[in-house]
């Protein structure tokens, strides 16, 4: 799994790509918490080159939702593709969080 | 007319047939199926005592092949073989190659030896072959000439070691052709082959040789509409299949997930497929770990996934011997934000994508077969 950030004036936007699976979701989980812990509250989740996510990736979201919930911050997803996209659905996923087809609007959106 | 009792065959240390039991009746069509390696021409082969068998009986009409009192030549005069290799002389002509034996073996006049070898010749439309040799012929002409050499003789049993496979494909039909003409005829054929149509099409009853011996046999409708076994069902579907093996609790996920998109990229199984059986292969074992298991116990988990080349359809087989436990009874997932009780969101993933999911306990092991 790759992530990578970019500082936007509403949001920071997280790039993610490969797999979250029981193996790397605690990485994605430390990095959302590392940022919250230097003070970032809304976050944009770029997925659109994630090609995997199982239950384990899932919970890593939520769990990083349920942090920053407690801070009054915002966890937006934008790009979902295929599978990642059909997990989100089947899981009820979609509509936990909001979602945008891009960065923009999820920006937009926070 | 052919009784095999408890027949045991060994090569050295390796058993290749145990405790094979048949009645073959006259006028039967046998075919033999099966993977390579499963000692189907080894059994043709103990048939008529061209490999000796170490264990059982093997009676042709009431005679034992292996009692010392008994004239093995006897038996083979009523036993045509048929080869993979064709196995003619290529020193001598089509007619010498047939007449031969019905010369030499059973003592017929030669005029009236190539008489009868002409009649055959013209049967299967090779009479203007009957000077030629081998090495003139293409692979099919060879084997209708094997064909007729082994018929020649008037046998009552006509073996064929996989009759058609040296040969080009487009010559396997005409090969074909003389083999389905000899069973309308009323012999009584064994014919091992990978000719699965023709199996069905000709045979009385197929016998698929697996495990050292016969693992299933049954009409031809039995073995390829609705084979009973595992091993018959994973042949006849011509099911590729991927195992894997998690013994620890800290498993390589990664390594599994390689190896299933190597065995899923070689079968160009779809991606939405190959992602969906990553999906409930990682949930089925994150469960069954955490739940089947104790910490200090090691974990065994046998994971087959079939992929069938016909149906194109994914199949997960996974067997461990930890808790009976089946997730599947009674789920309890509900996304409503970010406290959702995630402890079944896995199990409830696994049920969303699976098509069907069958769960059983016997003998101390949990088996569960999912259908992707």
């Amino acid at each position: 799994m790759n992530i990578s950030t970019k500082k936007e004036s509403t949001a920071l936007v997280v790039t993610v790509s490969g797999r979250m699976d029981a193996v790397t979701a605690p990485e994605f989980e430390k990095s959302i918490s590392d940022f919250i812990t230097q003070g970032e509250k809304a976050f944009v989740v770029n997925l659109s080159g994630l090609e995997y996510i199982s239950s384990a990736g899932l919970r890593s979201i939520l769990a990083c939702a349920k942090r920053l919930k407690e801070q009054s911050g915002k966890l937006i997803f934008s790009g979902l593709q295929g599978h990642v996209k059909e997990v989100f659905s089947i899981s009820g996923f979609n509509g936990i969080f909001k979602i945008y087809e891009s960065d923009a609007e999820g920006l937009k959106g926070v | 007319m052919i009784k095999v009792r408890n027949l045991s065959k060994r090569f050295g240390d390796s058993e290749v047939l145990r405790d094979v039991n048949i009645d073959i009746n006259k006028g039967e069509c046998i075919a033999i199926i099966g993977p390579s390696g499963a000692g189907k021409s080894v059994f043709l082969y103990c048939l008529n005592a061209l490999q000796p068998h170490n264990g059982g009986n093997i009676l042709i009409n009431g005679t034992d092949i292996a009692d010392k009192k008994t004239d093995i030549n006897k038996v083979r005069e009523k036993m045509g073989m048929v080869y993979q290799n064709f196995n003619l002389f290529s020193h001598l002509n089509v007619l010498e190659n047939i007449i031969l034996a019905l010369v030499n073996v059973k003592k017929m006049p030669r005029a009236a030896a190539i008489e009868k070898a002409d009649k055959l010749l013209e049967m299967v439309s090779l009479i203007d072959k009957r000077e030629s040799y081998p090495d003139e012929l293409s692979g099919g002409q060879k084997q209708r000439i094997a064909i007729v050499r082994a018929i020649a003789m008037d046998p009552e049993i006509v073996l064929l070691d996989e009759p058609t496979s040296a040969l080009d494909p487009t010559m396997v039909g005409e090969v074909l052709a003389v083999i389905r003409d000899l069973a309308k005829q009323g012999f009584t054929m064994i014919i091992v082959t990978h000719e699965m149509n023709f199996a069905r099409e000709i045979a009385h009853r197929v016998l698929f040789m697996d495990e050292q011996g016969i693992y299933e046999s049954g009409t031809p409708d039995e073995i390829f509409a609705s084979p009973k076994k595992p091993r018959t069902i994973a042949f006849i579907k011509k099911l590729k299949t991927f195992n894997y093996n998690v013994k620890s609790f800290n498993f390589d996920l990664i390594a599994m997930c390689a190896r299933l998109e190597l065995f899923c990229d070689k079968y160009n199984i779809e991606r939405k497929t190959v992602n969906d059986t990553n999906l409930a292969l990682e949930e089925m074992i994150t469960y069954i770990l955490h739940h089947c298991y104790k910490r200090l116990q090691t974990p065994n988990i046998d994971i087959i996934v079939e992929y069938g080349d016909i149906d194109k359809k994914i199949a997960i087989e996974i067997v461990h011997n930890g808790k009976p436990v089946n997730p599947f009874e009674n789920i309890v997932f509900m996304a409503d934000g970010e406290g959702s009780d995630t402890e079944d969101l896995g199990i409830f993933m696994v049920k969303k994508v699976a098509s069907d999911i069958n769960y059983k306990n016997e003998d101390g092991l949990s088996k569960f077969r999912i259908k992707i």
